[in-house]
């Protein structure tokens, strides 16, 4: 029931996004050019990744260690720029790498001190950070400075997407659409009891790098289209409207795809319309107000669900 | 309020001093550096005890559409020309960033969303619409990133206020006054008509500098010839000192109330100590330091003084007022040397050194000055002073933990020997000397050195390769029962064998 009522939400969005579209293309005149079709395209993968991948943050209740490892990427970015100049791979390998250390340093201050992990994620995303902005101006005041081009990597360029990043969105996302499903059961495990999988013996430290790994390479597959703190809405807002409205992870997950989906082709294509509306901004505007729906309207749940519940319990009484 | 600083700081030094002292970059930077570390440490204490760090993070970033929204908003005012120091943009700013507060804990109370999520659904979209309201309404306004992420806490002291202390009669200059740079103008002239030659032309004098001086204008236009005794602020050391002092008496008047709603909320209630309104209080005074911190230390960087100081304090003491007190002392110990190691010296370290020996490995291409961002070079101070704490702190440190520990573990593993051997009282094979180590399961070499610190508190005693429990021995570990095992009676743990 709960399987079927996540494919009709699924379909109901998807039926709205081509209304949309059919209704850009007769109602207004919109001509879908190539470089509209490249950038929506983009847009849309990058929210379905962003959606499958951030659900399982949002269950483990660590929604903001996008935020964290995003900003923990700088210094890696700036040493594999400074190595390899600017080569997306080496630096994307950069960015890895500093993340994970990232990680491993919040486990660590978290297992063997008093510190929280809220406070402990405060500390590696602001420290790496300076860390990285020291590395940046070194790098700036370098003679040559080849360095144009580096702050786009904070905060997104919009509408500057190629053939070529669609491509690239496209193989990695699928890779990580993969891993997903190869470690659906133990991703599930951890997502929500983690303490269980550790004692079964499940390779829980893995599974979380794993996963960590996972939301950083999101995160800098969007960085050219949304920036940091974009990418870290759009791994939150699709998994937490889909968990609104069904239970199942299956469905969730899938639902929070079909979401991110949504949020990004739209806003991406709107903002590829008109040069004045930035790109990330408005994806989390569109990804923002599906959350309200959510909140507003899903069944059970929902606020107004819940307040036709308490208000039919009072008149009953 | 600069004016009752400046006052005050003039009872130690003179005019002369005090400005040479405000032009020295390094000394401001220092000095807004540590009035942004007290400050942020002391509301970054209950921030993180209130497990609310990332707060800070939200707010920072949500500050920016206060900021824009003000910003439109004296636009909209005809015949005001807003610029980005107005007080009411501080005002607009920490507005957003008690919204975030607000929107965050509305999301969370609902029950849907969990605070971690709440908090990543408000902000980024409050930036977002930041971001969309600056590239659609206010692309004129050139908002430099550098500027907003990373501040420019290196030039804070050329932006100033001047406050005159002496001579300061302001000056009047009218058309009669000899300094006045009075010209004939014809007012009556036209191209191909009249020309100024003409009888018929009307010639009217035009002052060009006439008005009212303030002495410090007069000086600068140099009006007058004695310099009047002036001193130049810099506005972020007044904002910052306003704001330090600000903090200060809240967390000082406010500290029971602080203390008891950020332990036990529903007690503080009870008492009528109106939690709410104290929350608030101080998420505002959160988002206003935030705000005045901006132009100093960027929107990112300003979190760092607000949980890490607190964070390493918070690992040395239990006790609040401490915490309090440690904390501001950390944060200031990180703006100090954070200047120095922006410049290359940790410490009398040289970073260029490091850059010398790393060049040929990572080919630095021969640059090898490390000259870097001053704001980010004190949140690697801080962060380094974290470590530090993390790994000496005498309490809760690793090495302490570690210590205490393997203590622990050379206590357990004494006890364990001593009641071996006391129930095993017939059987020699069992005590034998080179056969011991099999029977526990230890190493060879562990075995031998727990049994030479008990040999050497005369506890046991050794001869032909057989140990035997002294009479101290026995004692001890009857002591240990007496202690850690006072159900088992010794002859009942005997018979477990």
């Amino acid at each position: 029931m709960l399987r079927s009522r996540a494919a009709i939400i699924a379909a109901v969005t998807l039926a709205c996004l081509i209304a949309l579209l059919a209704i850009g293309a007769w109602g207004f005149g919109i001509e879908y050019s190539y470089t509209l079709q490249t950038v929506a395209i983009g847009g849309g993968l990058l929210g379905l990744i962003s959606g499958v991948i951030g659900s399982f943050g949002v269950l483990r209740q660590q929604s903001l260690m996008g935020d964290a490892i995003s900003h923990a990427a700088l210094p890696g970015v700036a040493i594999a720029f400074l190595i390899a100049g600017r080569e997306l791979g080496a630096l994307m390998i950069g960015a890895g790498i500093a993340s994970l250390l990232g990680v491993y340093w919040i486990t660590a201050v978290t297992q063997t001190s008093r510190i929280k992990q809220d406070t402990a994620m405060g500390i590696v995303l602001v420290s790496w950070f300076a860390f990285g902005i020291a590395l940046l101006s070194y790098i700036q005041g370098r003679p040559d400075a080849s360095q144009a081009g580096l702050d786009r990597f904070i905060f997104g360029q919009a509408a500057a997407i190629t053939a070529e990043d669609v491509r690239l969105i496209t193989v990695i996302g699928t890779g990580l659409l993969l891993i997903t499903a190869l470690f659906w059961k133990e991703f599930k495990l951890i997502a929500f009891n983690y303490e269980f999988a550790a004692a079964n013996g499940y390779p829980v430290r893995f599974l979380d790098a794993l996963l960590s790994l996972m939301i950083v390479i999101t995160i800098v597959l969007g960085l050219q289209l949304a920036g940091v703190i974009l990418m870290v809405g759009l791994l939150i807002a699709p998994a937490v409207a889909a968990r609104q409205w069904v239970t199942g992870l299956g469905a969730m997950v899938g639902l929070a795809g079909v979401f991110g989906l949504f949020a990004g082709m739209i806003g991406s294509g709107v903002s590829a319309l008109d040069v004045g509306l930035p790109t990330g901004p408005m994806i989390i505007l569109i990804a923002s107000l599906i959350v309200a729906i959510a909140l507003l309207f899903a069944p059970e749940r929902g606020v107004i669900a819940q307040w036709r519940r308490t208000h039919q319990t009072v008149s009953k009484e | 309020m600069d004016t009752i600083l400046i006052e005050f700081l003039l009872l130690f030094t003179t005019p002369e001093a005090l400005n040479s002292g405000l032009s020295d970059p390094r000394l401001v930077a220092t000095l807004v550096g540590i009035l942004v570390a007290i400050s942020g440490a002391l509301l970054g204490t209950f921030l993180l005890l209130r497990r609310m760090s990332l707060m800070t993070d939200a707010i920072s970033h949500t500050i920016l559409l206060g900021i824009v929204v003000t910003f439109m908003a004296l636009l909209a005012i005809p015949g005001l020309e807003p610029d980005l120091s107005s007080p009411w943009l501080i005002l607009g700013a920490a507005g957003a960033g008690v919204i975030t507060v607000i929107l965050t804990e509305t999301l969370t109370r609902s029950g849907l969303v969990k605070a971690d999520a709440a908090l990543g659904i408000a902000f980024p979209l409050l930036f977002a619409l930041s971001v969309i309201l600056i590239s659609r309404y206010i692309e004129n306004v050139h908002l430099d990133t550098d500027a907003v992420i990373v501040g420019e806490i290196g030039l804070v002291w050329a932006d100033t206020h001047s406050y005159c202390l002496a001579q300061c009669d302001p000056i009047t200059i009218t058309p009669e006054d000899p300094r006045a740079e009075v010209r004939r103008v014809c007012v009556n002239c036209t191209r191909g008509g009249i020309g100024p030659r003409d009888p018929e032309a009307i010639f009217e004098e035009e002052c060009n500098n006439c008005g009212t001086y303030s002495a410090a204008e007069a000086w600068g236009a140099r009006l007058i010839d004695t310099a009047p005794s002036l001193v130049y602020f810099p506005k972020a050391l007044g904002v910052m000192s306003l704001i330090t002092l600000l903090n200060l008496f809240f967390v000082i008047g406010f500290y029971k109330e602080l203390k008891l709603s950020t332990f036990d909320p529903a007690l503080a209630r009870s008492l009528g100590l109106r939690p709410g309104l104290i929350h608030y209080a101080l998420m505002f005074l959160v988002s206003v330091t935030a705000v005045g911190a901006f132009d100093a230390v960027g929107s990112i960087l300003v979190i760092a003084f607000f949980i890490v100081p607190a964070a390493a304090a918070y690992l040395l003491t239990d006790r609040l007022a401490l915490i309090l007190v440690i904390a501001p002392i950390i944060g200031g110990f990180g703006a100090y040397f954070g200047y120095d190691l922006a410049r290359g010296n940790l410490f009398g370290l040289q970073v260029n050194d490091l850059l010398v020996i790393l060049d040929p490995i990572l080919g630095l291409d021969g640059y090898t000055t490390w000259n870097v961002s001053i704001s980010a070079s004190m949140v690697i101070m801080l962060f380094l002073a974290f470590m530090g704490v993390w790994i000496l702190s005498p309490r809760y440190g690793l090495i302490a933990n570690s210590l205490r520990r393997s203590d622990q573990q050379r206590r357990f593993r004494e006890q364990m020997i001593l009641g071996h051997l006391a129930n095993h009282p017939d059987q020699p094979e069992e005590r034998a000397l080179s056969t011991l180590h099999q029977h526990f399961g230890w190493s060879r070499w562990g075995m031998a050195w727990v049994i030479f610190r008990l040999r050497s508190q005369g506890a046991i005693t050794i001869q032909d390769d057989l140990t035997e429990l002294s009479e101290s021995g026995r004692a001890a570990l009857a002591a240990f029962r007496q202690v850690n095992l006072p159900h088992v009676t010794p002859q009942h743990a005997d018979s477990v064998q």
